[in-house]
């Protein structure tokens, strides 16, 4: 399953758990499973949050915005990659 | 002695509502030996016998990756559970096999507790557990732990298990044949050593690269034993840079043989309302403008409400404080230049800028709105194909949206860019976004010249920024910053409804920074402002002959190509490098030192046409950033050449927007 997810993942646009679910037929609780371990073995790597971005603009008094617009990113690794050019 | 049940599952199996079922009162907690992870222990009779039960971290996995893993591993393998009970949440019992098979791996008698099998039921799932526990090699005992149901059986079938021989599937888990090869070849080199875990499954997690095991093997062997490990161990992992993909891939593989036909679930509704408004939201060819649109009915509405229904109200009120303030300061016999500063400098100039709130909390309530409801997410979706065609990622556009709401933050939000190319060209376009403290500018002008088009002119004033910002990007990734566009993919998290508190916090967090702007930032702005435009004394206040005017008079050149080449709007944008609201403030104050009663509005109305009134609206929306986010920039990039580079190629191209415009207009004979 997980292979068939990384190439999934690789054709997609952009990452829809319920969308991957119905083209691999398989639960969305899997699915979600599945990028966990994808990111655990390294041909994934998730993108860095906005999360910390405040921690040198506490004084500013915009530094809530810091955190408004956090947006989950996933990349593919050159192992994910080279695995899927194997593929 | 009594005998001991581990208990394992995954996060919210209803692992501890079971233990609390089992042992009631009766337990106690503590911490595994040397970690900070909690152990809970209980015991409960049965039969006439006492059990001691051990409720184990919460795990998806027994790899070696967390403390809880490890610790649930170690106490597994240590032989101390006499038996096993995983429990499964029979919802998700694809995802917590998982777990289970690697249970099955290490040889440990394993009871599955399938709990929650109520909540599976109400979602018309259906379990043939004799079939699961055939395939498994494992008993297979519904349960719901909430309500004690099952627990007897269960309880029964481990007391069983815990007096049965060892447990064991008859056929090992097959990874496939080209890993089951070098699982048997480590096997070979491992038996007879003195392992204190079962050969195959330290074979199989040796081949999944977990270094915890790895070191335990090598501190088991003897030195010759060693070296010959360590041969076939480097050949092996020469062989196969993916095996640990495959042995996760052959476990998953292994599950959906085991629940292929004894899980029934109705035909799910697996696209969401989320896919299928994505559909239409992030459509490749109406995406973009269905975007625009909601961008334009947002404006549209901001002045429809902000303007027309709300506005007077703080402007009349601005105008009751400083009129009660004057009033006041009379009866005090306050002097005269205090009177003068209130008035003009504090009222004309910080009230001024204040008088554009309800503007701007109506338009950070519908952008809250946006973003609450999971579209801003979209948005940087539906740019990701603009900004790939010009050489950006899409993920380019999250800073650039945060910068919609101030650029220090934006620019900070650049961090998020594992790439340096990408990263520079973003801190270096972020400045041409248009930021809140931008907006009390536009609506000035918008509201002296354009007062029935004005979510027209805001809207073409974030276009412009944004379509700036793609030229300079485009333009720098092909000169300064060369190099392979970086690839994301962006989940988009589900719509919700957006929450009232969520969305007044939003827009209470941008109006609360406006304000402290106005009441730091912009006050000593203005105060400094004002004593240079009162100084040096016995000339006219407010005069070109003023400290103030002639710095204005000074670069007041620059600008008249651009059309607007008098000494106050040079003065305005001069103060606009401070900080942006400033330059509102500045010509509140300029402007309205020089009449007694005058206002903001109709003073523009004197000194600007409807052309130089845009081309100076586009000079403020692209020209140099302010000190803060130039500092910013500099701490960013660690170098205060691209801060230098920043200030002087924005101000170039700011100038150069805005001579086009007004050169142009005046070409076509407009204004």
């Amino acid at each position: 399953m997980l292979k068939e997810l990384l190439v999934e993942i690789s054709a997609s646009n952009y990452i829809s758990k319920t969308q991957l679910a119905a083209k691999l037929q398989r639960p969305v609780g899997l699915i979600a499973d599945g990028i966990v371990q994808l990111v655990r073995l390294g041909y994934l790597a998730e993108g860095q949050g906005l999360e910390d971005c405040d921690a040198h603009c506490a004084k500013c008094p915009y530094a809530s915005l810091c955190i408004g617009n956090a947006i989950h990113t996933l990349s593919i690794t050159a192992a994910g990659e080279r695995f899927l050019q194997g593929q | 002695m009594s005998k001991i049940i581990a208990l394992v599952g995954n996060p919210n199996s209803g692992k501890t509502t079971l233990f609390n079922a089992l042992t009631g009162a009766n337990h106690h907690v503590g911490n595994w030996p040397g970690v900070t992870v909690e152990r809970k222990e209980g015991q409960f009779r049965f039969g006439g016998d006492v059990y001691t039960v051990v409720d184990l971290p919460g795990i998806y996995s027994l790899g070696a990756f967390s403390e809880d893993e490890m610790v649930a591993r170690d106490f597994i393998l240590s032989g101390e559970p006499d038996v096993v009970i995983n429990v499964v949440d029979a919802t998700n019992i694809e995802r917590n096999l998982y777990l289970t098979t690697q249970l099955l791996e290490m040889g440990a008698k394993v009871v599955v507790a399938l709990n929650m099998v109520d909540e599976a039921s109400s979602l018309s799932m259906s379990f043939d557990t004799e079939t699961l526990a055939k395939r498994l090699g494992a008993p297979v005992v519904p349960t719901v732990a909430s309500k004690r149901k099952g627990l007897d059986d269960l309880v029964a079938k481990a007391v069983e298990l815990m007096q049965a021989s060892p447990q064991g599937r008859k056929q090992p888990l097959s990874y496939g044949e080209s890993v089951d090869v070098q699982v048997t070849r480590l096997q070979e080199v491992l038996a007879g050593k003195k392992l204190a875990y079962p050969e195959r499954w330290v074979a199989v997690k040796l081949l999944e690269g977990d270094a915890h095991v790895r070191s335990m093997v090598q501190a088991s062997l003897t030195s010759h034993e060693l070296q010959e490990f360590e041969r076939v161990y480097s050949e092996l992992a020469a062989h196969g840079s993916d095996l640990a993909l495959e042995i996760v891939d052959g476990r998953y593989r292994f599950v959906h043989s085991v629940t292929n036909g004894a899980v029934n679930r109705p035909k799910e509704q697996v696209l969401t309302l989320t896919d299928h408004l994505d559909r239409v939201l992030t459509h490749k060819y109406w995406g973009l403008p269905l975007f625009a649109l909601i961008m334009f009915t947002v404006f549209q509405l901001t002045f429809a409400l902000g303007q027309d229904v709300f506005g007077e109200w703080v402007a009349e009120g601005v105008g009751l404080v400083g009129g009660a303030l004057d009033g006041l300061l009379l009866r005090m016999n306050a002097p005269e230049w205090l009177r003068a500063y209130t008035a003009e400098g504090l009222v004309g100039g910080v009230g001024a800028v204040l008088e554009f709130i309800p503007l701007i909390v109506i338009l950070y309530t519908l952008m809250g709105l946006l973003e609450d409801s999971g579209y801003m997410a979209r948005a940087a979706y539906v740019m990701d194909n603009t900004m790939r065609s010009v050489g950006l990622q899409g993920k380019t556009f999250v800073p650039l949206i945060v910068g919609f709401g101030c650029n220090v933050p934006g620019v900070m939000a650049t961090r998020t860019l594992e790439n340096r190319r990408d990263r520079m060209i973003a801190i270096l376009i972020n400045p041409f976004m248009s930021c809140g403290a931008k907006i009390p500018i536009y609506l000035a002008f918008i509201a002296a010249f354009f007062p029935a088009h004005g979510a027209v002119v805001m809207f073409s004033l974030y276009v412009l920024g944004i379509l700036v910002a793609l030229l300079m990007g485009k333009i720098l990734g092909n000169t300064l910053f060369k190099g392979e566009v970086s690839h994301f993919l962006m989940e988009l998290p589900p719509y919700r409804i957006p929450t009232i508190r969520n969305v007044v916090r939003n827009m209470w967090d941008n109006v609360a920074g406006f304000l402290v702007r106005a009441g730091t930032v912009i006050f000593l702005v203005i105060s400094l402002l004002w004593v240079l435009a009162v100084l040096p004394g016995g000339v006219e206040p407010y005069g070109s002959e003023s400290v103030l005017g002639r710095i204005g008079t000074l670069i007041a050149p620059i600008f008249a190509p651009a059309g607007f080449g008098n000494w106050q709007a040079s003065v305005g944008l001069f103060s606009g490098i401070a900080a942006k609201e400033a330059v509102v403030a500045t010509l509140g104050m300029v402007y309205a030192g020089v009449e007694e009663g005058v206002e903001l509005i109709s003073a523009l109305q004197g000194a600007f046409t409807p052309l130089t009134a845009l081309s100076f609206m586009i000079m403020t929306l692209l020209y140099t950033p302010c000190v803060a986010t130039l500092a910013t920039i500099r701490k960013e990039t660690g170098s205060a050449k691209w801060a230098l580079f920043s200030a002087i190629y924005s101000f170039g191209i700011g100038w150069l927007g805005a001579v086009l415009v007004f050169q142009v207009g005046r070409l076509l004979g407009v204004g």
